[in-house]
């Protein structure tokens, strides 16, 4: 029997074994990662932290890319084992990213879990908060990018407020009461409420 | 007790005992199993015509 988490520096390691959905995860993003900056946000954030709860999709936020970029992105993704919801060409699927609609990829020959990708600019201005304030998290050997904690809770209260939101972000209130910083929550706020 | 305390209680109790993970990654391996068998029978063996056909129909694309 030992802690849910520790700190090591800046970085919160939870301690666990890696499951399916960390490996998923991280073989996905060992492709993206070539090509683009990232932050996993929402469910995983919390389901990395213990929250018991299914999930289908992982939702990702990357900063809109050219197409020379994405085409590159794709076509490694579907060598590694990818297939995307959209289509299966560059032409079919890169004017999602321009019209900054999201797009799904599971491994071939599956459709749950799958990345949610989150196109994003300056101007969706939460979003690219917390994609430029990130928090690191790892899990064994995987190291991963998630938003400050006390955002990501505000953003489930404030913005989702379902009831799986609700019941995430008390998790995540409860499991990192410790290392949770209260002026955070303030200086969060109104950055969150412009997303309203 | 409502939904919301027990989720607290458990957050309270996983702080302090990792062993409860062990619950949580039988979960999540699980929905993959039972996910995957299920999708495989409904689509295969055209998955992606059929998959998309599926996604079109409730809406995911």
């Amino acid at each position: 029997m030992g802690k849910g988490y520790h700190l090591e520096g800046d970085t919160i390691i939870i301690n666990r074994e890696s499951t399916k959905l960390d490996l998923f995860v991280k073989d996905f993003l060992d492709v993206l990662k070539k090509y683009v900056d990232y932050l996993l946000v929402s469910g995983f954030v919390s389901i990395s932290s213990g929250r018991t709860r299914g999930t289908e999709d992982v939702d990702i936020l990357v900063p809109i890319m050219n197409k020379d970029v994405f085409e590159k992105l794709f076509e490694e993704l579907q060598k590694s084992g990818f297939w995307c919801y959209q289509g299966d060409s560059v032409e079919e699927v890169y004017p999602y990213i321009t019209e900054m609609s999201n797009i799904r990829f599971a491994r071939v020959d599956e459709m749950f879990p799958n990345m949610e990708v989150i196109p994003i600019t300056e101007k969706r201005k939460a979003k690219f908060f917390e994609f430029t304030h990130p928090q690191k998290m790892k899990v064994q050997e995987f190291e991963f990018k998630i938003p400050p904690l006390e955002f990501e809770i505000l953003y489930k209260e404030l913005v989702l407020g379902g009831q799986k939101d609700l019941a995430d972000a008390k998790h995540l209130r409860t499991f990192f009461a410790e290392i949770i910083k209260k002026e955070k929550f303030k200086e969060y706020e109104p950055i969150i409420k412009s997303e309203l | 007790m409502k939904e919301i305390d027990y989720i607290a209680l458990y957050a309270e109790s996983l702080k302090e005992d990792n062993g409860l993970f062990k619950q949580q990654k039988r979960l999540i391996e699980s929905q993959f199993q039972g996910s995957s068998s299920l999708f495989r029978g409904m689509f295969s063996p055209n998955f992606k015509a059929n998959a998309r056909q599926y996604l079109r129909k409730v809406g995911l694309l």
